[in-house]
């Protein structure tokens, strides 16, 4: 994947914030979720066709994460509900009221086990096929130290499915195994957590992604670094990787100049490189080395990014973000002194 | 500062404008020209006042500083662009929803109004903070008193040992202290910031307690001997100033909440602004008339939900907590108990999931003392972006508070020989949330 | 005249002898000569032009009672000195025996560092204090104060510094902490310089005053709204921008560059074209953002620098000189010939119109000499008038007491009426009063009383910045009281126990009447009466331990009286 070469090619402008995107396997299917409470669904293969909207009997709130498995999107949202659609029919099979609060991500694993997070502070284990509840389990204190309530905002699996982490608002990561729901580490990024006793008394921040290493041994988090004006996501952008094992944090990586909160982490299948999106008022898509640290490439983005999709085997990429939709291309190789090797 | 129904002059009608009105009373009057309260006050009361006074009328004031959202707590849009994530949850006042933020004010409100049609323009914090804290816009060279110093004159007593206007603002942001204006440092407010003990207030060690009570006699004797043959409004706000800090200081007490049981202490919650509410509490049972207890800082240009997540959470528990423990101490019914910002925050929604500054359509509830419980008054549009119905000022605002404690919203101060109204100009109490 | 006090007798306190000579000497050195001046001789015949026409209009032929000695003195060097006279000073006022003593003492307090500082307290007060506390703005004002300057250089200096001092960026703070807010800058300026209060003029004309329209409040704003300042510090202008405002019918117009005689200056058209002006548009932006910018060119019609020739030129109404005459005739009597003092206009009569045009043509003729006109002012019998005494069994304020003789003999100025001591004359004379009056003495008449004087402001500073600025309705808020009753620098800083402080002089002497008559002097610059020997002599009697702490307790009632508290 040539980073350096990294530009939108096609950007759809909307009105609404877009949370959360997915694709199917063939590429050739697009679906969003959308702050107006619907899922739409694009077609790739023909870009400029109408975008089909899932919205009846469905969300009544921002639609925050959706997961494809075969020809059901799973979806999440603010209104406490998992809601299974058929892809085909476009029509929903199955809505839950599956949180005492608002969900803030899902994902699912190969085996067929649907997991959400949400600000109630749970994990929650769904089957995929029936929509039963499999088990409902927490590491994370409801309350913030200073007395507010807190959130769970991140999720994520490992790339074979049997491990699964967890993180919250004030910076505490979980690690589970995911058939037993055990813990089996933990993880503390209490930066990512900025409380202002003096000027403001509120927090703001927290860990806002997970993501686990290719070979499972690595944990990347991501949020934002301190805040000294915590009306504003005014703090630098920031990743911070841990070896899961020992709990030894391997990597803090910040970036001043693209400020504010990293929404999305994704590894290269190598594990030699990460990708980073989120945003402020704007957006941006950062690279990294993850051995060294060392931001490779990063460009910026009209708006706050929320969404990601990443394929390193296609190079494709796609993200949603505040009132833009936008597909990425990796183009022709720039001339730089550096070459960074396609993955 | 005399009615004019006090100063021997015709009471102002109608039919003569403040032109004629002001050549009347001239530079003859001596209203006008005293340059003392004090003195005033002695002149100028009238029995209502009195009346007013012996029921014991008190105001706390939730001063939600840097601007609440109205859309993450009074006046919520679910399912517009404009509304945001949250939900709307049914109050137990029938056809009214309030935020999902906000549950436990949603079965409180039946003593109180909530207010959505404020339309006050100003997007800025100072000038929209003078605004909001006098109930009118800033005239250069008039120095208005702001709405303690003006309750602490009108409900509170001139001798008063306990304080009669208390102002807590602990965080920095936005910190403003309130001044009494040209009604004199006598109603300029205790003002508590970093220390919940107001300064000054506890005896040194170095001085025994007898001692500080027989200089105190001592300076009261010496003083009363000059008085005697130098008598002046000024000798005696002076002595007045040094009569009040004994009791004063005998009021310490109310600002330690440690005397409170734990169980009403859990009641209120481990937060700053919870243990606050209680010394509101405890400061209005006293008999202080003015409490104002800011809730720093709502500007969420940034993260406006994860923001209000927070406070929100705050301020529902903690005005919930603090109107149930009102009314079961039987003080609700004399107590005003106000929240208002300085604007509200906009409709539409930034990049970083924040809303701006926004006077254009807002809200701000009343509850308490002389408020119809249950009442919801005003519309804004679907979206929140204009009032439809109900608009209202920051005077009218002022006139329906002071309507509510049963002060003459038309009452006019005189400062020289001009009348300045306490609520501004034009403005008028919304009736139909009162009793 | 009846003293004041009714058993006032000064009875001589024992301080070393040679300090008082030297006090005496430095009295009557400093100003001996001055005082057979032409100038004094000016000086005092406009004294005399004062009490004419105050009695010409005391129709009720109210019957007036001047000060003490020790009074009088109190009173003028609090005001001329900002502080209270030691017991040295006290003492040798008394004793001296000159018909001309009030002139000696006004001479000599005048020419004293004192009253430079004093001056300068009282003009950053009025100026600028209340918004910013800034000390280099403090030490161009003492400047000003130290060489009399006239006042309409000073007016010249802080209204348009880039054309006066443009090296100087302390006079800038005036405009500097006013410049966020045209309408803060307009009506301040107006009503500092002019006595102007045309803020109720801004929405619709005047609703009280038929002198001031809608015209005159944007018509002053409009001379201010091309000021800004750039990130260096400079005040400059800019070359282009109008004032627009609404008509109460609707009607949108562009201000006129007006003064408030109704006198209105045209702009010349520019003759720049309109690349050459964007560049310099350009320009003060960069200036306004960036400190290392170039100072940008000044156009050739600055309206600031035309308010200050109007206001100076003004003939017929004479705002300007009016006005400084009026608030310094508040200042030494509580209240203004106009007054209020912001509300200059045909509808608010001066209650002494002759009086106001006479001192007025006299500061004008002087060159806006400011010490002229206080010195005149404390030579008048007027000036010199007691509180009214009022029976011991009457109550404190009667029941009818609106037209009374009392309040009548205020504004036609037939009796003082209190004056709160402003922060800076609290503090500093709480750090006097408390200090050892023997070595304060020796300060005062040493050579090297400049510098201790400046130190003594420095000392002052903390409390001084606590204090309420006394306005028009000033009562003493109760954290005042609660700071002299609570506060550890009140007990152990001012009532300290030890050489330096007045609490440790004192307890060195055996004798508890002999101390009662030395705190009182030192506080209240008086013997006690004999009722209040009575009750301090009990005091005493009642505490058999602890004699420091009742020292200590009887200094604190003293300071904390409002016979300390107020100047009167």
């Amino acid at each position: 994947m040539n980073f350096s070469a990294l530009e939108v090619s096609k950007e759809w402008q909307l009105q609404e914030i877009l949370f959360c995107l997915a694709i199917n396997p063939n590429n050739d299917q697009l679906w969003f979720g959308s702050s107006d409470s619907k899922i739409y669904q694009q077609s790739l293969s023909n870009e400029d066709s109408e975008r089909i909207s899932y919205g009846e009997s469905g969300h009544s709130s921002y639609v925050t994460g959706m997961v494809i498995a075969g020809d059901t999107l799973i979806s999440c949202g603010y209104d406490k509900k998992l809601i299974w659609w058929d892809t085909n029919s476009h029509e929903p099979i199955r809505n839950i009221a599956a949180h005492d609060k608002w969900i803030r991500r899902i994902c699912v694993t190969p085996d067929g086990r649907l997991f959400s997070v949400g600000d109630d502070m749970q994990c929650r284990v769904w089957d995929l096929k029936s929509g039963d509840l499999i088990a409902s389990f927490s590491d994370h204190a409801a309350t913030t130290p200073h007395h507010f309530p807190s959130m769970l905002y991140a999720l994520a699996l490992s790339d074979d499915g049997s491990s699964l982490a967890t993180g919250d608002r004030v910076g505490h990561v979980a690690i589970w195994d995911s058939h037993s729901f055990e813990k089996r580490a933990e993880i503390k990024t209490p930066d990512l957590y900025t409380w202002d006793p003096k000027q403001r008394r509120h927090s703001i921040g927290g860990i806002r992604c997970l993501s686990f290493s290719p070979d499972g041994t690595k944990m990347a988090v991501g949020g934002m670094g301190k805040v000294g004006n915590i009306d504003h996501l005014d703090g630098a952008s920031r990743i911070e990787i841990f070896e899961i094992g020992t709990g030894e944090r391997l990597q803090m990586i910040e970036d001043a100049k693209h400020k504010g909160l990293v929404e999305q982490l994704r590894w290269s299948p190598d594990g030699k490189f990460i990708v980073s999106a989120g945003g402020d008022h704007k957006g941006f898509i950062a690279f990294h080395e993850t051995e060294t640290g060392k931001q490779v490439h990063v460009v910026e983005h009209s708006g706050h990014i929320h969404g990601l999709h990443v394929n390193f085997q296609t190079d494709t990429m796609f993200t949603a973000a505040h009132q833009r939709l936008a597909k990425w291309s990796f183009g022709q190789p720039k001339e730089t002194a550096e070459t960074t090797p396609t993955s | 500062m005399a009615n004019h129904a006090d100063s021997g002059h015709p009471k102002q009608s109608d039919s003569l404008d403040r032109r004629s009105m002001m050549r009347l009373m001239g530079s003859a009057s001596g209203i006008g020209l005293a340059a003392n309260m004090n003195q005033i006050t002695a002149l100028g009361e009238s029995r209502l006042n009195d009346q007013l006074r012996a029921s014991g009328k008190r105001v706390i004031l939730l001063w939600l500083a840097g601007g609440a959202s109205q859309l993450e707590t009074w006046d919520p849009k679910p399912g517009r662009p404009t509304g945001g994530p949250f939900a709307q949850i049914q109050t137990t006042v029938p056809g009214i929803g309030i935020s999902e933020l906000m549950p436990k004010m949603s079965t409180h409100l039946e003593d109180t109004a909530i207010i959505r049609s404020l339309n006050t323009k100003i997007a800025d914090h100072g000038t929209a903070y003078e605004l909001m804290d006098t109930g009118r816009v800033k005239e250069a060279g008039v120095d208005f008193p702001h709405l303690g110093a003006i309750l602490a004159r009108e409900l509170g007593n001139i001798e008063s040992k306990v304080p009669d206007y208390v102002s807590m603002y602990t965080s920095t942001e936005g910190r403003r202290k309130g001044s009494a204006g040209f009604l004199g440092g006598r109603y300029n407010p205790m003002f508590l910031t970093d220390a919940m003990m107001p300064e000054n207030i506890q005896r040194l060690e170095s001085i025994t307690d007898t001692d500080h009570r027989e200089r105190a006699e001592l300076r009261d004797t010496l003083s009363k001997l000059f008085a005697r043959h130098h008598s002046h409004p000024s000798f005696e706000g002076h002595n007045s100033a040094y009569g009040r800090v004994r009791g004063l200081m005998a009021s310490d007490y109310l600002f330690d909440i440690e005397r409170e049981p734990e169980s009403i202490r859990a009641q209120y919650g481990p937060t700053q602004f919870g243990q606050q509410c209680l010394v509101a509490r405890r400061l209005v049972e006293a008999g202080v008339p003015f409490v104002k207890v800011a809730r720093a800082w709502w500007d969420s240009h940034g993260q406006n939900f994860e923001t209000h997540q927070e406070l929100c959470a705050d301020l529902d528990h903690c005005m919930s907590t603090l109107l149930d423990d009102l009314k079961e101490r039987g003080l609700l019914e004399n107590t005003l108990v106000i929240s208002l910002g300085e604007f509200g925050r906009t409709p539409s929604i930034n990049g970083s999931l924040g809303r701006d500054h926004f006077a254009s359509a807002w809200s701000c509830t009343l509850s308490g003392c002389g408020i119809q419980g249950g009442s919801v008054y005003g519309k804004t549009d679907e979206n929140g972006n204009t009032v439809v119905e109900g608009e209202m000022s920051a005077g009218d605002l002022y006139s329906t508070i002071f309507a509510a404690l049963g002060i003459d919203h038309t009452k006019e101060y005189m400062l020289g020989s001009r009348p300045i109204p306490i609520a501004d100009f034009d403005s008028t109490p919304c009736y139909s949330i009162l009793t | 005249m009846p003293s004041a006090h009714p058993d006032h007798r000064y009875r001589s306190p024992s301080l070393a002898a040679s300090v008082i000579i030297i006090a005496v000497i430095n009295l009557l050195s400093a100003g001996a000569a001055w005082c057979d001046s032409d100038a004094a001789r000016q000086i005092i015949q406009l004294a005399e032009r004062i009490d004419q026409e105050i009695e010409s209009q005391n129709a009720d032929r109210l019957p007036r009672q001047t000060l003490s000695d020790a009074g009088y003195l109190r009173r003028v060097t609090l005001d001329l000195a900002g502080r209270i006279p030691t017991i040295a000073e006290i003492k040798q006022y008394e004793d001296l025996d000159l018909p001309d003593k009030r002139l000696q003492v006004t001479t000599s307090l005048i020419q004293s560092p004192d009253f430079a500082y004093h001056q300068r307290n009282e003009l950053d007060t009025f100026l600028l204090r209340p918004l910013n506390h800034d000390r280099e703005w403090r030490s161009y004002l003492l400047e000003a104060t130290k060489e009399n300057r006239p006042w309409d250089s000073i007016f010249r200096e802080i209204m348009t510094p880039e054309e006066t001092r443009p090296e100087d960026l302390r006079p800038t703070a005036f405009l500097k902490h006013r410049l966020g807010d045209l309408d803060k800058l307009a009506n301040d300026s107006s009503v500092i310089w002019f006595g102007v209060n045309i803020g109720c003029a801004k929405c619709h004309d005047h609703p009280l005053v038929d002198d001031w329209k809608q015209e005159h409040y944007y018509g002053i704003s409009s001379f201010f709204k091309r000021t800004y300042r750039s990130k260096k510090g400079l005040i400059g202008e800019r070359f282009d921008g109008k004032v627009k405002f609404d008509t109460t019918s609707g009607e949108s117009k562009d201000a006129d560059f007006m003064f408030l005689t109704g006198t209105k200056v045209t702009e010349p058209e520019l003759s720049l074209d309109a690349e050459v002006l964007k560049q310099y548009q350009e320009q003060i932006k960069k200036a306004e953002q960036d400190d290392a910018a170039e100072t940008p060119p000044q156009p050739l019609f600055r309206p600031r620098q035309q308010l200050v020739d109007l206001a100076l030129s003004d003939q017929q109404q004479r705002f300007f000189a009016k006005n400084i005459v009026n608030r310094t005739w508040a200042r030494f009597f509580g209240r203004g010939i106009v007054h209020p003092l912001d509300q200059i206009h045909s509808g608010n009569p001066a209650s002494h119109p002759t009086l106001l045009a006479i001192l007025t043509d006299d500061f004008i003729n002087s060159g806006y000499n400011v010490q002229r006109l206080i010195h005149a002012i404390t030579l008048s019998v007027a000036y010199a008038q007691a509180l009214p005494m009022t029976e011991s069994d009457s109550p404190s304020h009667g029941e009818n007491k609106l037209e009374n003789q009392s309040d009548r003999g205020v504004r036609y100025f037939q009796h003082a009426e209190p004056r709160p001591l402003s922060p800076h004359q609290l503090s500093l004379s709480l750090l006097i009063a408390t200090g050892n009056p023997e070595k304060t003495a020796e300060q005062i008449s040493n050579p090297d009383w400049e510098q201790d004087r400046g130190k003594l402001e420095e000392r002052s500073e903390g409390l001084a910045q606590k204090l309420e600025i006394p306005g028009e309705n000033f009562q003493v808020p109760v954290s005042e009281a609660l700071w002299f009753s609570n506060s550890s620098e009140m007990q152990n800083q001012y009532l300290g126990g030890g050489k330096d402080h007045l609490v440790g002089y004192l307890n060195e002497i055996e004798d508890p009447s002999a101390i009662i008559s030395q705190a009182m002097f030192a506080t209240l610059g008086r013997e006690a009466t004999s009722e209040e020997q009575v009750v301090l002599s009990k005091y005493f009697e009642q505490r058999n331990e602890q004699r420091v702490d009742t020292i200590k307790n009887i200094v604190w009632a003293l300071v904390c009286s409002p016979e300390f508290r107020f100047n009167h």
